[in-house]
């Protein structure tokens, strides 16, 4: 069916938005309320890459690296000098929102507040059908490369050096680096890593509508709380898992209820979740220090 | 401690508002010089260079500072030169009514034009009317806006933008007498001002011109995707989709469209009117039909005039955004000139004037107002064809 | 005197909301000082907004009782849900309040009766200056008793351990409510005021930003004592009014003076006022307990 075609297509989406939203905090304990920012960025540096004649594709490689680092400077710039001084937890929320601020300003003032386009023929823009169902190239490829960075970030998790490295310092910041790891080395990679699924997100998504703009980010972002509690807090898999349960109940919900009603549905499952079973589905941490 | 505190507070906020009131708020505040000058007249302008308003903020500004440097060029208004004060409404209520608050207190300009949204606007204007300051409203398109006000006497408040409630009754017109649509389903967006003021006002009209609505479709400006509901609607049948949105839904729900069915007719109201439409949704935006005040290849020569001109100084076409704002600064200086004795503040001298409105020839074409202070224009039904806005009416 | 009183009138509605959101701070204060952190606040804002309005506007009732009957109907309706939360810590109680927002958003936008997406107009501007700093002087007054008697002293001991405070006996579940719902009442009363402020009040204004914003005010300014939220609301409201000359480059200012604020005062503007005690500690030698 169509509609199941679609919910797959944006659970992606929220997939990869959630999934480097989540990479932060579990493994330290920050709700970076920047990423949304940096999904825009993603989508601008694309365009700014697009506009230069560089493929699209390479568009989409040129976006990772690119909010990769910039992840990485936010972490220098608003988290570690908190880290230091061995600030609450919360405060890290507010330097994020601050960061958020500029960047998205920054943006808008290069771009201008508009609804930007991509370079005309620049995207694939055909549709083939498949066993009496619909489908176009642009959204078939960006589920298959969401579906790939997926699993290869579950890969990196589990079975690298790396990824344990950073499960280690989820578990405990301060046993991690006894055990020797280089945690400013880990935490670097975190970022980058989270920074730069998020850029990619952001590419991808403005790939599909053609339109993206400054403030773009911002829908996603209580999404992404949503996803990150159905599936579980702190669990890669889980946040997957989240993104489609999620994008799946929306379009569920917009064929049966009234479609005013449809966001209350969102959301009143997550509370029914956050009530009943607070570490979500495959969470493992359950109820937290604040 | 806490008294001692709560004074230092007190002192504290006051301080820092007062930092940003003694500095410069005019785009192009010159000081009156030699005695023999005339003094200058302030105009102000409240639009949304920041928030979500600032899509359009931005060029309402540019069409504005360009009429106002060809009028003063051309010897202002009798003499007097025209100074134009600009205040951003951060989109939001509490920022438009501190704007007009500013404008009218302490600047005291002559007349307001502003703000952008229509949100912003109900709370604004009551701030104008009750200083018996003159305001013309110039992207404000949904109801209630003038004439009767959906919040009390609003004798000071006119509009130079085309209200929806006179333009889609054109367009459903058009779309019944020449595109033979005999049943649609309504789309729109639930969460905003404009597109549920352009739904109900859609409804009304498909109705009462025997059009069959087949089903509503409600959703949400923040909706990241829209191919759910365009598959709901496509479902239906319908001669045409009609969509009541700002542009950023309608570019998705135009792509959509495109791809699931090419072809289907798409009727949407103001949100359309941007050339955004056709940059992002390309050829998917084939075909899309919307009433309008104005549109970039009217060949009208005022209105090429007006292009051409914007063209050279910002370098990148006009939009009905800008075309509006400069046309009610021309509205505005033609009361000002039949106004006797302008000074700073004016009330209803300068409203009766602008009440005698007419004949003013503008971009938009002949403009006048109407009894209810509201806009007396031709309706535009454009199509896009061939990535431009049509007339087909 | 004249140019005074052409600055005052002009900035009115400014000075004016560094008031309302004083109060909003501490709405969010009283939560915080029990250690629960709580995004609801800007929906009960919202829920006596409408109420109050709807009173005043269709039944002529008058200003204060329709104040009070919106302020209690918060309140009345934090009760539930803060007996449903009131398991939940830290991140997972944020994001269910939030849901909570979401959802009484979403019900203001389906109900007709307040106007839905159009809002509500031509409120009756019964709100002066003088009714609102009078509010949040009394308000502050109360937080200020309130957190040095017993009440507050076990608000401060469930802070720092649930366990611990319940071990001694404090009824921790009642007082945690209390404090949840006090929050309530006070953002109820808030609401109220703010929506005879502006003649006109649209759901938009108290969802997640406003709950996100408020939030900031209270921990920029910071939770040890009543002063500091006032103190980070009076301040981030001015902020933008005072760098209005500013304004293409006012929000990256605001972005980045919010991220030296809490990078260098990671406890809050408040802290400021300590900074002097610890400093002679230190050099006495002693710890600083605070």
């Amino acid at each position: 069916m169509d509609q199941i075609y679609n919910a797959i297509f944006i659970g992606s989406i929220y997939a990869l938005f959630a999934l480097g939203f989540t990479l932060v905090f579990s493994v330290l304990d920050i709700l970076n309320l920047a990423h949304p920012a940096l999904f825009t960025l993603g989508a601008f540096t694309a365009l700014f890459a697009m506009q230069q004649g560089v493929p699209a594709g390479l568009a989409v490689l040129v976006a990772f690296v690119v909010c990769g680092v910039a992840g990485v400077i936010l972490d220098r710039v608003a988290f570690a000098p908190l880290r230091r001084r061995n600030a609450p937890p919360l405060s890290a929320m507010i330097s994020s929102i601050g960061v958020s601020l500029i960047l998205i300003r920054l943006i808008q003032l290069k771009y201008g507040p508009d609804l930007q386009a991509y370079p005309a023929g620049s995207l694939p823009a055909d549709v083939f059908t498949v066993a009496g169902l619909q489908l176009d190239t642009l959204r078939t490829v960006i589920i298959a490369l969401a579906v790939g960075l997926m699993a290869a970030l579950t890969f990196l998790v589990r079975r690298t050096r790396l990824g344990r490295e950073l499960r280690a310092l989820a578990e405990n910041p301060r046993a991690a680096r006894l055990l020797g790891i280089d945690v400013d080395r880990a935490i670097a990679a975190t970022f980058f890593l989270s920074a730069g699924l998020g850029g990619v997100a952001g590419a991808l998504y403005g790939f599909a509508t053609n339109s993206p703009f400054s403030q773009m980010g911002l829908n996603f972002e209580l999404k992404a709380f949503a996803v990150m509690v159905v599936g579980g807090m702190g669990s890669i898999p889980g946040a997957v898992l989240g993104a489609y349960l999620l994008s799946f109940g929306e379009v569920a919900s917009l064929t049966f209820l009234p479609s005013e009603l449809r966001d209350a549905f969102a959301f009143g499952l997550l509370f029914v979740v956050l009530v009943v079973r607070p570490s979500g589905i495959l969470g493992q941490r359950a109820v937290d220090r604040v | 401690m806490d008294k001692r505190i709560f004074g230092a507070l007190g002192a504290l906020a006051i301080t820092l508002a007062a930092c940003g009131g003694t500095g410069n708020t005019g785009a192009s505040t010159a000081p009156s010089a030699s005695a023999a000058k005339k003094a200058d007249i302030k105009v102000g302008l409240v639009i949304s260079l920041t928030g979500v308003g600032n899509v359009y903020g931005p060029v309402q500004k540019n069409g504005a500072e360009l009429a106002v440097s060809r009028i003063n060029a051309a010897g202002g208004v009798n003499g007097a030169n025209l100074v134009l004060v600009t205040d951003d409404d951060q989109s939001t209520t509490d920022g438009g009514v501190t704007a007009f608050r500013k404008q009218v207190g302490q600047d005291r300009v002559v007349a307001i034009l502003g703000p952008t949204l229509s949100n912003t606007a109900v709370a604004a204007h009551p701030v104008a009317q009750s200083a018996q300051t003159p305001v013309i409203a110039i992207s404000n398109t949904g109801d209630g806006i003038v004439g009767k006000c959906s919040w009390g006497t609003c004798d000071y408040i006119f509009r130079a933008s085309l209200g929806e409630s006179t333009a889609i009754p054109q367009t459903v017109n058009v779309a019944k007498t020449k595109l033979n649509v005999k049943s649609v389903v309504l789309m729109y967006a639930q969460d905003d001002k404009f597109s549920s003021d352009g739904f109900a006002i859609f409804k009304k009209n498909l109705e009462s011109a025997g059009i069959t609505i087949k089903k509503e479709i409600a959703f949400s400006k923040t909706d990241v995707d829209l191919s759910t509901q365009v598959t709901a609607a496509l479902a239906e049948s319908p001669d045409a989709i009609v969509d009541s949105s700002l542009a950023g839904p309608a570019i998705l729900i135009l792509k959509e469209v495109a791809k699931k069915k090419p072809g289907q007719l798409v009727i949407g109201g103001n949100g359309f009117n941007t050339p955004a439409i056709i940059a992002s949704a390309g050829q998917a935006a084939e075909g899309a039909v919307s009433g309008t005040a104005w549109y970039l290849s009217n060949a009208d020569p005022v209105n090429k005039d007006f292009v051409a001109a914007y063209k050279a100084k910002y370098n990148s076409d006009p939009d009905q955004f800008a075309a509006q704002a400069y046309s009610a600064i021309y509205i505005l200086v033609d009361a000002l000139k039949r106004t006797p004795n302008v000074t700073s503040v004016l009330h209803e001298k300068l409203r009766d004037q602008i009440e005698l409105t007419t004949g003013v020839k503008t971009p938009l074409g002949e403009f006048s107002f109407n009894s209810s202070h509201d806009v007396n224009q031709k309706v535009y039904v454009v199509q896009v064809k061939g990535g431009l806005f049509t007339q087909i009416n | 005197m004249d140019d005074l009183r052409a600055f005052f009138d002009a900035y009115q509605t400014t000075i004016g909301f560094i008031g309302i959101n004083a109060i909003l701070a501490l709405s969010v204060w009283v939560t915080l000082y029990t250690g629960q952190l709580t995004l609801g606040n800007a929906a009960f804002m919202g829920i006596a907004a409408y109420t109050s309005a709807l009173l005043t506007l269709k039944a002529q009732v008058p200003f204060p009782l329709a104040l009070l009957c919106g302020s209690l109907l918060a309140g009345a309706i934090s009760v539930p849900l803060g007996a449903t939360v009131f398991r939940l810590r830290g991140v997972y109680l944020a994001i269910a309040t939030l849901a909570f927002g979401e959802v009484v958003r979403v019900v203001i936008l389906a109900t007709p009766i307040t106007g839905r997406g159009q809002g509500l107009v031509g409120i009756p501007p019964k709100t002066e200056l003088w009714h609102i700093f009078a509010s949040l002087l009394v308000i502050a007054y109360v937080c200020a008793r309130l957190r040095i008697s017993s009440v507050g002293r076990a608000w401060a001991a469930i802070r720092e351990d649930e366990v611990a405070a319940a071990s001694q006996g404090i009824p921790v579940h009642r007082y945690k409510l209390a404090a949840f719902v006090i929050g309530a009442l006070i953002a109820g009363w808030a609401g109220g005021i703010a929506a005879h402020f502006n003649f006109a009040i649209q759901p938009d204004e108290y969802g997640f930003a406003r709950a996100v914003q408020i939030l900031v005010f209270a921990i920029v300014g910071g939770v040890p004592n009543v002063l500091g939220p006032i103190l980070g609301a009076a301040l981030l409201t001015a902020l933008p009014a005072a760098l209005q000359p500013l304004q293409e480059f006012r929000d990256i200012l605001q972005g980045a003076i919010l991220v030296l604020v809490i990078v260098y005062l990671p406890r809050g503007l408040s802290t400021v006022f300590d900074l002097r005690r610890s400093a002679r500690l230190r050099r006495v030698g002693a710890q600083d307990v605070a």
